[in-house]
């Protein structure tokens, strides 16, 4: 019975999915490790085959490698301050106050803006009202226009990102913080855990499921910004604050050279896959019942 | 409780500092965007009773495509091609190119995905670079012979259609500058770097503490001004390219070149004098054309594209504004000193490879037309306020840039020169234009980035 309508049965649920699946992931992802085996520019009608030169071009692009270093920095501040924030913030959402409901939606609100959308009202924060309270105050820190210095320019990237992700993790967090059985909680109190020691011992292992889905989901998209350094920096100043997924694009379809651009896009995506998949397994062996 | 308190206070003020950042950016109002489309600008009426344009009737109900990369004419454009179709039957569909996306990408997608536009607006090095491969050859059209200094070769062979002259130097504000210095002023009297550091000294013991703006865009500063050092080797295309040559394959010596440290000269210039010295890369684009219409600067180093930005900070169409030639020298015989650059910036291209004849014919008969019928001349100078290319078109555009450059071209006081260089010449030099104008590198260091980068290329 069972094996007689198997074939039907993955015709009507799995086929059309995965028909989808490799129309729209597969087959682009392996015709785009393809392209950076030839010298397409994206125009021409034939592509030739010029075995590696695409990558050795990658070894020799300095300016990649110096974007990779700096989107590491990102992605390091931005995950650690992410999840610290949230899981605060989340902790605090979930002690049961009055109105606690207003706050994670509150929270939670500049997540459903846009990140381009975003990078430009903050841009505009940066460039003009920060500098018309250096003005008006003296203070120094507000003085020039925080886009205009490389170090502040990328720790208004970092500020900008955290602001942004941080709603969303911390809605992680809180549906975490809900589902902490009430009994083991009382249990953990009873036999004398309180404070940091019931924290330690008993919240983090048990919220050690969100922790994965959350860090998971901060690197990826920290390594894979885009919107918000295209439209806060622009890679400005003078080419400081280009994050990988910049330079990829700009090397593609500024410098058109789709064959290296197409190579350090891959490089990035194993670079990034290994680090994520690294990551959750790590973070998953964590992971206990309770 | 005392703890619930605590938190809830805490979370509250988070919650406030966090939507008052966010919503301060409706508070204040934003800039509005350089290139809206949707600015509603008054109309020159365009008199439609004289039209002696011959029409083919065979090409009526065709529908051609226009990809547009020029977003401020977007809704002339579109105006345009509505009197044409009542015109000839022709339908013509402008397609914009959206912030954000650059032009070559969006037309190489539509190449990639097999639905071409008819026709594309395109920047000169996008044509040179998709000519051969995908464009129609245009050299036996019949417009060639009105507009011949303007077109652009490929191998001998005319592609593309040149839609506009751009010109850029340093813009002035006549009656700021007057009224500063309680005296007429008068443009031709600036012939030398030195003559314009004179009455720059004199505006600022007048008042007018810094009175240049000069825009920290990439695109301002690699292209527009760092090109000047190619586009005044002689003043004219070749010159550029052979000058580039001679750079890419090391023979010339750019620290020597004259070309070169005339450029950085007066660049110093405009750096010591910019109204956003002590932060030049914090400066706002949209606020240096308040600045120059406010009379709070005087100069500003851009071009004609300027206008609807000057207009929108309150700038008026009676009112004086003009160009001086940005200064390369103390000499005022050299011809960098007396002209200013002027050149056919956007160029439209025709598809060659996957429209019908049809379709090239009525794309053929909507260039004619520009160029040829009195309607499409005028909506060409007064609808999209351009500057025509072509010799025929009596028309004169209407803003104080444009009137400018068209006068100074009609006198021979400009000088066509646009150099060719590769696609990130802008970006990636730009940014090393950036880093010596924020006082971040010396001369050295700018000039090895232009040598480096030269390098690079094959």
């Amino acid at each position: 019975m069972k094996s007689k309508n198997k074939g039907k049965d993955f015709g009507i649920f799995a086929l059309p999915g995965m028909f989808c699946f490799f129309a729209v992931v597969i087959i682009p992802f392996i015709y785009g490790v393809y392209l950076t085996f030839t010298d397409w520019d994206g125009v021409a009608e034939v592509k030739n085959f010029i075995g590696l030169a695409n990558f050795q071009k990658v070894i020799e692009d300095h300016e990649f490698w110096t974007s990779m270093l700096l989107t590491f920095k990102y992605v390091i501040l931005v995950v650690l301050l992410v999840n610290i924030i949230a899981f605060a913030i989340a902790y605090l959402l979930t002690r049961g106050f009055k109105g606690q409901n207003f706050f994670r939606a509150g929270f939670f609100t500049p997540n459903l803006i846009g990140g381009i959308v975003l990078g430009y009202i903050w841009q505009f924060v940066f460039s003009r009202v920060f500098v018309n309270i250096g003005e008006s105050t003296g203070w120094s820190l507000f003085e020039a226009s925080w886009l205009s210095d490389p170090n502040k320019a990328f720790a208004a990237m970092v500020l900008v990102s955290v602001w942004q992700l941080s709603g969303y993790m911390i809605l992680i967090y809180v549906a975490g913080f809900m589902g902490l059985s009430e009994d083991v909680m009382e249990a953990a109190s009873i036999d004398g855990a309180s404070g940091w020691l019931k924290m330690r011992k008993i919240v983090l292992p048990l919220m050690m499921s969100s922790i994965t889905i959350c860090l998971f989901l901060t690197l990826s998209r920290a390594f894979m910004v885009y919107d918000v350094n295209l439209s806060l920096t622009a890679g400005g100043p003078y080419g400081t604050t280009e994050m990988a997924a910049m330079h990829v694009y700009e090397k593609a379809f500024t410098s058109r050279q789709f064959g290296a651009g197409q190579a350090e896009a891959l490089i990035l995506f194993i670079v990034v896959a290994c680090i994520s998949g690294l990551q959750v397994y790590l973070t998953k062996k964590q992971e206990v019942e309770a | 409780m005392k703890r619930k308190m605590a938190a809830k206070v805490i979370a509250a003020g988070l919650v406030v500092a966090m939507t008052a950042v966010g919503l301060s950016g409706c508070t204040f109002g934003f800039a509005s965007d350089p290139d809206d489309p949707n600015e509603v600008e008054e109309e020159i009426p365009i008199d439609m009773s004289v039209d002696s344009f011959q029409y083919d009737s065979s090409l009526n109900g065709t529908s051609i495509t226009l990809l547009n990369s020029k977003a401020e004419i977007q809704v002339a454009l579109e105006e345009m091609g509505k009197v044409f179709e009542e015109k000839s039957g022709v339908h013509v569909e402008v397609m914009p190119v959206t912030d954000g996306e650059s032009p070559y990408t969006k037309v190489v997608s539509l190449y990639n995905s097999g639905t071409p536009p008819t026709l594309s607006i395109l920047d000169t090095t996008d044509v040179i670079a998709l000519a051969e491969e995908k464009g129609e050859d245009l050299s036996g059209e019949n417009w060639t012979a009105e507009a011949e200094d303007y077109l652009t070769k490929v191998n001998g062979k005319v592609y593309s259609f040149p839609l506009c002259i751009e010109g850029r130097g340093i813009i002035y504000n006549k009656a700021a500058i007057e009224e500063a210095l309680g005296e007429e002023f008068d443009p031709s009297s600036i012939k030398t770097r030195e003559d314009f550091t004179e009455i720059l000294e004199e505006l600022v013991a007048a008042g007018v503490e810094k009175p240049i703006s000069v825009a920290k865009e990439d695109w301002s500063l690699g292209a527009h001004l760092l090109q000047y050092i190619y586009e005044t080797y002689d003043g004219t295309s070749a010159g550029a390219q052979e000058i580039i040559e001679e750079i890419k394959d090391g023979s010339l010596d750019l620290e020597s070149y004259d070309r070169m440290t005339g450029f950085l000269d007066t660049f110093d210039v405009l750096k010591k004098y910019n109204v956003a010295k002590a932060d030049p890369l914090g400066a706002d684009y949209d606020e240096m054309a308040i600045d120059l219409a406010d009379g709070k600067t005087v100069f500003w180093v851009n071009g004609n594209w300027a206008w609807p930005n000057l207009e929108e900070a309150g700038a008026e169409k009676e009112d004086e504004y003009g160009f001086l030639p940005f200064f390369m020298s103390d000499d005022e015989t050299d011809f960098a000193n007396q002209m200013i650059q002027g050149s056919p910036s956007k160029q439209i291209m025709m598809d060659g490879q996957m429209a019908s004849e049809e379709e090239k014919a009525a794309a053929r008969e909507f260039l004619n037309w520009i160029v040829y019928s009195e309607i499409g001349q005028q909506m060409l100078v007064n609808t999209c306020n351009l500057i025509p290319p072509f010799q025929n078109n009596p028309y004169e555009p209407a803003d104080p840039l444009s009137r400018d450059i068209y006068e100074k071209v009609q006198r021979g006081e400009a000088f066509n020169a646009s150099a060719i260089v590769p696609n990130d010449h802008w970006s990636v030099l730009g940014a090393a234009m950036q880093k010596y104008l924020a006082g971040r590198s010396d001369r050295e260091e700018l000039i090895g980035s232009i040598e480096d980068y030269w390098a690079e290329q094959e």
